[in-house]
């Protein structure tokens, strides 16, 4: 499985990966645009606007019929940061054409239609319409404030704002509330020209194969617009080392505290030159047989889950584990300790080579999901290589113990945060 | 073993077979793969706290079906998660209402970790000490759940609408449920339920059948059988609380609605699949229902629904978020009786069979969504190619005909709301 890079307009990729295994044929349009205050929530709302109706089908109802008629096809949309980027993304899937006894082709049915929601939205005098821009703005608002009800998840974006306050990075996905109240019609308008016109964007295709004619298409949409300022993806900047470590903490009515720890790193960057620490965070807290899982939740029996994880574009690691207040400074320290035993090289052989096995084993998966393959090469967008699961397996296995050492060396702790019940003490 | 083949006329099949120790076996090959899924489980879940052994009544703490998912995973000399670190897979286990499942998923040494499942879910081991030590870590875990409002509308809407049936209890027991545990009663417990009369293996993915088979063959401990049944408390028809409302940290009321319906005995694949259509058509989001709500700003794309049902459980749900859950509640019903009155739209009906058919297909696409499909027939005693074959054939008289079992009188709203500041 891999693919070759089709221009289809200035900073306008085109991708097409031939897999036979699925019954779908899959299609996303992604576009990449710098992450900025200004801009972020409008950005974040495209998606979702664009995908909900359009001059063909102005009414969602009417759009939903029709992808009920199409055989269940199925649109998604997202807005996520990349990097310093934001990734916008729109994608639909349909059953393939032989499971039909239809006469018409589903694959080109369900390719027009995400075309057509694209690029000819259901605007007026430069403005989108004003019912789907408030439907939109509530559905983002009541989503930015409902993550406080997941705990986990806003304990993470909490850190992260701590951690990245007033750069791109630590700005949230979606915007706040307020920046998304202030979104108009004329200024998501400005947005969407904005995107089709400086956004870099990749569109892939997965499936047994290309509909007819589908880059022309694409390529005609893209024609008659001046394309400029196009996104240079590859400006992400490093996560600085903290001057001094930062604490935070909030209370909250809640019966278990949530502690989570950033760390900076000084290995980041794609995969030439990041693999390493990849590693080193599986053997750390990716998985059952890491150093946290066997240490801090089985030996100590402090939590439910104390999970690694790690950005390596950006050279971040986190620490994430739910535990009850007058456990955490335990917590902490044993997790500090568990980094250190990483500095040291003291992980045993049996940790680093299941670590290795079992990253190979998850990225050989990767080909038998769409939205896998769909997402992996989405991101690969700074390396001209492009990379496949197989190629980065090659470059796992090459990765020695000194290179997780010296991955680990350069992790340095950077901010905790703690979200503690209302009866904890202040700390 | 006696084998059966399935086929569909969409290029899929998979084999049965039975053990003679009365194990069930599934196995669905896909060679273009390059992974496969691996679920040996049990018919064992949380509802199962009262049972008969060759007629000997038996109870036991809540939450002990979970509490033994967790202890299963350790041996004499290491556990379970140690060996698959050696071969590379991906493992987990879950416990849920009626079933308990143990699972790997793998690209490579499919059968090396196909022989650890089998023997470590074949072998306990439980101490006084151990069973200490996993208290913290379920206490914590029952902990986490307390504070999900997600988890909690949904639990406090059980709680409303059954008086008796076990199903009203959180998966995991209590702290106080689970300090009963010991390692005698988990004895008891697995040695009830994890016979292989009780149990099934269901695999998807690159795999070699006979090779399965053979492993399975020597590798299955066979056991004495014996009369086991489950005692379930009498379920009066109505609900136990109607409105049900709880305070914890979110934005938006979260709300639970649901329909207690008759649960005499499990639902046929025709009820199953009138009900997909019916929900569908209710409050899918093509229906005039949905784009009602959505406009009158009562719902967002967290808005959903399912059919939930069990041994001695059935109801419909429909959960989300909304600033006026009993707006939402009122709509759901008003839509519901207008129905009923009016009959389905045809056109409607039409399409979205058309969308369910194509989702069915999709679902063929994802070895772990098989292999779950499989284990629903093992516990149902029915065919994975079900839906695609009555999609086809069900009429909307059929789905009008199930819209009787709603009644008003039966349903319970479960409501979080945001804590005073």
């Amino acid at each position: 499985m891999s693919g070759k890079i089709v221009s289809i307009a200035h900073g306008v990729e085109g991708l097409f990966i031939e897999n036979n295994r699925f019954n779908t044929t899959s299609i996303s349009y992604n576009f990449y645009l710098p992450l900025r205050e200004e801009t972020v929530a409008e950005n974040a709302l495209l998606p979702f606007i664009l995908t909900a109706s359009s001059k063909k089908y102005p009414d969602f109802s009417a759009l939903n019929l029709k992808l009920n008629k199409l055989y269940g096809a199925r649109l998604d949309a997202s807005a996520e940061k990349y990097g310093d980027c934001q990734l916008l993304s729109m994608r639909i899937s349909v059953i393939n054409d032989r499971f039909t006894f239809d006469s018409d082709s589903l694959v080109k049915a369900a390719s027009d239609m995400l075309l057509g929601l694209i690029f000819e939205p259901n605007t007026e005098n430069g403005a989108f319409m004003e019912n789907d821009v408030e439907r939109e703005k509530r559905k983002a608002i009541e989503h930015i404030k409902g993550e406080i009800a997941e705990k986990r998840v806003y304990a993470k974006n909490r850190l992260i704002s701590e951690m990245y306050k007033g750069e791109a990075y630590g700005i949230q996905k979606c915007g706040t509330v307020g920046q998304v109240e202030a979104i108009t019609g004329e200024s998501l308008y400005r947005a969407w020209v904005n995107m089709l016109s400086s956004a870099f964007v990749r569109v892939q295709v997965i499936g047994e194969s290309l509909p007819p004619k589908f880059f022309e298409a694409v390529a005609e949409k893209f024609e008659n617009l001046s394309r400029k300022d196009i996104t240079d993806c590859r400006s992400c900047k490093p996560t600085a080392p903290a001057k001094k470590v930062k604490t935070v903490f909030e209370k909250m009515d809640v019966k278990q505290g949530k502690l989570v720890m950033g760390f900076s790193s000084e290995m980041y960057g794609d995969d030439d030159v990041s693999l390493p620490l990849m590693v080193m965070c599986d053997i750390f807290g990716g998985a059952p047989y890491s150093r946290l899982f066997t240490n801090v939740r089985e030996k100590m029996s402090l939590c439910y889950y104390c999970a690694a994880s790690t950005v390596r574009y950006k050279g971040l690691l986190t620490v994430d584990s739910g535990v009850e207040w007058q456990n955490a400074d335990k917590a902490v320290n044993e997790i500090l300790n568990q980094l250190e035993i990483m500095q040291k090289g003291e992980f045993t052989d049996f940790e680093f080579e299941s670590s290795i096995k079992s990253i190979c084993d998850t990225l050989k998966g990767n080909y038998d999901s769409q939205n896998g393959i769909d997402l992996w090469y989405a991101l690969k967008i700074n390396n001209r290589q492009l990379y496949s699961p197989e190629d980065i397996i090659e470059k796992v296995k090459a990765i020695t113990r000194e290179d997780v050492i010296y991955a680990a060396r350069g992790v340095k702790l950077h901010t905790i945060y703690k979200l503690l019940p209302k009866e904890g003490p202040i700390c | 073993m006696l084998k059966q083949v399935f086929e569909s006329d969409f290029g899929e099949s998979y084999i049965k077979c039975e053990h003679e120790s009365g194990l069930k076996i599934y196995i669905l090959e896909k060679p273009l793969y390059n992974s496969a899924y691996a679920i040996f489980g049990t018919k064992y879940g949380s509802i199962d706290n009262c049972f008969s052994v060759n007629g000997e009544k038996v109870e036991v703490p809540e939450g002990i079906a979970h509490f033994l998912e967790h202890k299963l995973f350790e041996s004499e000399d290491g556990d379970a998660f140690t060996r698959y670190a050696e071969t590379g897979a991906y493992a987990n286990a879950f416990t849920s209402f009626d079933k308990t499942c143990y699972l790997f998923s793998c690209s490579s040494r499919f059968y090396d970790n196909l022989e650890i499942l089998l023997d470590f879910v074949q072998s306990p081991y439980f101490t006084a000490a151990t069973v200490e030590k996993e208290q913290g870590i379920i206490g914590q875990e029952i902990r986490m759940y307390d504070d999900s409002p997600g988890w909690r509308v949904m639990f406090n809407m059980l709680l409303g609408m059954y008086k008796n049936h076990p199903v009203r209890i959180d998966i995991a027991g209590t702290t106080d449920s689970i300090a009963e545990i010991t390692d005698e009663l988990l004895y008891k417990c697995y040695n009830t339920f994890y016979n292989p009369q009780n149990m099934f293996l269901c695999i998807a993915g690159n795999v070699n059948t006979e090779k399965i088979l053979k492993m399975v063959e020597n590798g299955i401990k066979p056991k004495e059988k014996f009369d086991l049944c489950r005692i379930m408390p009498t379920e009066p028809d109505e609900v136990s609380q109607p409105e049900i409302v709880q305070a914890l940290e979110v934005a938006t009321p979260m709300f639970c609605f649901g329909y207690k319906e008759n649960a005499d005995s499990m639902p046929t694949v025709k009820e199953r699949i009138c009900t997909a259509v019916l929900l569908e058509m209710i409050a899918g989001d093509a229906s005039p229902l949905y784009k009602s709500l959505t406009e009158q700003g009562l719902i967002n794309d967290e808005f959903s629904f399912e059919y939930f049902n069990g041994p001695g459980y059935s109801t419909v749900i429909f959960e989300g978020e909304s600033s006026n859950p009993k707006k939402v509640a009122d709509e759901i019903k008003a839509e519901i009786n207008r129905l009923k009155e009016e009959g389905l739209n045809k056109k409607l009906f039409t399409a979205i069979r058309s969308g369910l058919y194509g989702n069915a297909i999709r679902g063929f696409n994802n070895i772990e969504n098989i292999a779950m499909g499989l284990v629903d027939c093992a516990m149902n005693d029915t065919d994975l190619f079900d839906d695609v074959k009555y999609l086809k054939a069900i009429t909307v008289d059929d789905v009008y005909k199930r819209l009787a079992r709603l009644d008003d009188d039966k349903t319970v709203l479960s409501v979080i709301v945001p804590k005073e500041k």
